[in-house]
């Protein structure tokens, strides 16, 4: 896409975001999921990565979904439009009209060798999940009934464990190797969309609420805080958009290394912007109303997805073995 | 801050000056640091060496002795210099800056390509005994005359002077007005009479610092660099320059510290004790996000932004690397500890200085507050 193009796209997600983006908890329905969904398919996103080459960059859907994790968006721009498109792109399946989503273990990770129980994540709107093994086996599930998750707006799906599968083709090892950076990126990248949409709503929130006669925003030690909650989130964005480059450019291994050191960052950095906007959001930031828990739900729960902080910083300490 | 998408170079390109450097370093071996050789001088021998084989200034124009590359080919060798175990870049970028922004024509003719050859060395005379962080409560006074100053004041913590031919001065030429416009910029070479450099010790034992004492110092109106008054302004521009990792060759130095963590944790990996494998890799993700940080700014700056506030947050990102880098190398290298404590043990004083040079970290975080976030102010 070029610039403009970019452009046009981001907005027409803003603009979904307005329209659709829960203000609470509670506005969290089926009927107000389905709506949205239906308003984001309307968009015709999908096909974003779809074709080969794809008509966005791995940057440009970066970007989109860092977009779409500033707000409590219902819709599964990340399952639906980004990553199972980007699968059967890689798989050369063209053929297909069906909407599936992905297929994680129910901890949230890639499916290993012989994969236990599977959910589908991300799944609003989806009519199916694709299931990649650590072989690069990629088969297509059924989706079962709805499974509770404690990410609010997310939508995730049982996969009955006795559904037939059907097989849809096999990743070569370097389309493995990208696919699993893709992913990682893409959630990676609403995560530092969440944190950093929350921080800004702190900061907001602390040039207007005023204690002892004047905003709290005036007081040193709430600046602080903030200060360093966005020199977390810049971080965050920095390693993030350098890895998600890095899919457009480099080589499959090294696109995987910096996936991993933004995930790693993300997971605790993300995390802890998250907290320091609740500290400065004070007690109305603990009510089921106000929207403080669905980011620190997103993002607490995010920091596990697809690779904890334990694991990528065991597997990062180690030298590479391409240089 | 740009939320669209940004260029990062062309990776055959970096690739193919990565190469081309590599292969330059194998023919020119390391130079080691003879006993007893004071570690400015070594660097200076390594930075003309560097120099020779031009891999100094690779951002700057070649008519000021450059080699009119982007600042994405200076990240990209600063990277290579801390994974092939050699000394860092010359820390110079600041000061080229500096000159190339608000020199005249003849002063960067002048200034720049011995700057960048290692033919003579600066050194920054901005801090004062009264003002640190707080530039803005500066002394030194430089009175004017028909065609020349004469600068009666004290300098502080101006690193290698004593190492140095040449002085970037600040100096207030008005009493009466705000530190913002009385402030003017000068060169001042440093075997002028009147100027008494002093050495000061430092915790880790280097003697790094200097005072610096001038005694009516006659500097030439040719001397000043940019209009009178603009020296606040450059003052800003040269810091957040030096804020950023990049600018300063620190992404070097941490790279090589990190490298040599990565080839321990590679050779004890089963023996570590808990948690260090795990310390390990999170100097490692601080570092690459470093360097992410450094090639994002650079990307942004060569879109056409220029350098601001934001440097704070490359500041303390450079701070948080440093010091938790430093840390982590001391439990895994605990040898370092005894006796009277090594090199590396000396980096690890001298990473405390990092959330206090270049401005301290309460002032960072004042600065992004302000001029970032917009937050009001008290009262």
């Amino acid at each position: 896409m070029d610039r403009e193009e970019f452009v046009l796209v981001r907005d027409m997600v803003r603009s979904l975001a307005t329209r659709f983006g829960v203000t609470s908890a509670d506005e969290v329905k089926p009927s107000t999921r389905t709506a949205a969904q239906q308003a984001l398919d309307e968009l015709g996103l999908a096909d974003l990565r779809r074709t080969s080459p794809p008509a966005a960059t791995a940057q440009e859907c970066a970007l989109l979904a860092e977009e779409h994790g500033r707000h409590p968006l219902t819709t599964s721009l990340l399952g639906t439009v980004l990553l199972a498109p980007e699968l059967l792109r890689l798989l050369g399946d063209d053929t297909s009209r069906s909407t599936p989503t992905i297929a994680l273990t129910r901890e949230l990770r890639f499916p290993g060798r012989t994969p236990p129980d599977l959910v589908a994540w991300d799944s609003e709107g989806a009519d199916s999940a694709l299931r990649v093994t650590a072989e690069g086996a990629v088969t297509r599930v059924r989706l079962g009934s709805a499974a509770p998750s404690t990410d609010l707006v997310r939508s995730v799906r049982a996969v009955p464990s006795d559904a037939p599968v059907e097989v849809v083709g096999r990743l070569d090892p370097p389309d493995l190797l990208r696919w699993q950076a893709y992913a990682l990126v893409v959630v990676t990248a609403e995560l530092v969309g969440a944190a950093g949409s929350f921080v800004e709503q702190a900061v907001e929130y602390a040039r207007v609420r005023r204690q002892y006669g004047q905003a709290i925003g005036s007081f040193q030690a709430v600046q602080h805080l903030l200060a360093d909650a966005t020199v977390l989130v810049e971080a965050c964005t920095s390693v993030t958009r350098y890895a998600a480059w890095c899919l457009d450019n480099e080589p499959p291994e090294r696109a995987l290394t910096a996936a991993r050191v933004a995930k790693a960052e993300v997971n605790s950095s993300a995390l802890e912007a998250v907290y320091a906007g609740m500290q400065v959001f004070g007690g109305i930031a603990q009510t089921w109303e106000h929207i403080a828990h669905l980011y620190l739900r997103k993002v607490r729960l995010g920091a596990t997805l697809l690779a904890t902080t334990d694991e990528l910083l065991a597997a990062l300490a180690v030298p590479e073995v391409t240089r | 801050m740009t939320d669209t998408p940004l260029d990062f170079g062309d990776p055959a390109d970096l690739d193919r000056l990565r190469r081309e450097f590599r292969a330059w370093l194998a023919e020119h071996p390391l130079p080691e640091r003879q006993s007893g050789e004071p570690v400015p001088v070594f660097l200076r021998r390594w930075h003309r060496l560097l120099h020779s084989g031009g891999w100094v200034g690779l951002d700057v124009p070649e008519r000021y002795g450059g080699r009119g590359l982007t600042a994405l080919h200076q990240v990209a060798i600063s990277d290579e210099l801390g994974a092939c175990r050699a000394p860092g870049v010359p820390r110079i970028g600041y000061l080229a800056h500096a000159l190339l922004e608000f020199g005249s024509e003849e002063q960067r003719l002048r200034f720049l390509p011995r700057m960048l050859a290692g033919d003579e060395v600066w050194c920054q005379g901005f801090s004062e005994p009264g003002a640190g962080s707080d530039l803005a409560g500066m002394s030194t006074f430089a009175e004017r005359h028909d065609d020349h100053y004469t600068v009666r004041g004290q300098k502080l913590w101006t690193s290698y002077a004593q190492y140095s031919g040449l002085c970037l001065l600040l100096a207030r030429t008005d009493r009466a007005a705000p530190a913002h416009k009385s402030i003017s910029a000068f060169v001042l070479p440093l075997d002028r009479p009147g100027v008494t450099v002093r050495p000061l010790r430092a915790a880790n034992g280097d003697d790094e610092f200097c005072e610096l004492f001038l005694d009516d110092v006659r500097i030439e109106e040719s001397e000043r660099i940019g209009a009178e008054g603009v020296g606040w302004a450059l003052a800003m521009t040269t810091v957040s320059y030096e804020r950023n990792a990049l600018d300063t060759g620190h992404i070097s130095k941490y790279g090589l510290l990190v490298e040599r963590l990565r080839r321990h944790a590679a050779e004890h990996q089963g023996g570590l004790p808990d948690g260090l494998l795990s310390r390990i890799g999170r100097c490692v993700v601080d570092y690459e996000v470093l360097v992410a940080h450094a090639r994002r700014r650079t990307a942004e700056r060569l879109a056409g932004q220029v350098a601001g506030p934001e440097s704070s947050v490359d500041k303390l990102l450079m701070t948080r690397t440093e010091q938790r880098l430093y840390d982590t190398a001391l439990e895994v290298f605990p040898a370092e500890l005894s006796g009277e404590g090594g090199e590396l043990f000396g980096d690890y004083l001298y990473s405390r200085a990092a959330s206090v040079y270049g401005g301290t970290s309460q002032i960072q975080r004042n600065i992004i507050a302000k001029r970032i976030l917009h937050l009001p102010s008290n009262g």
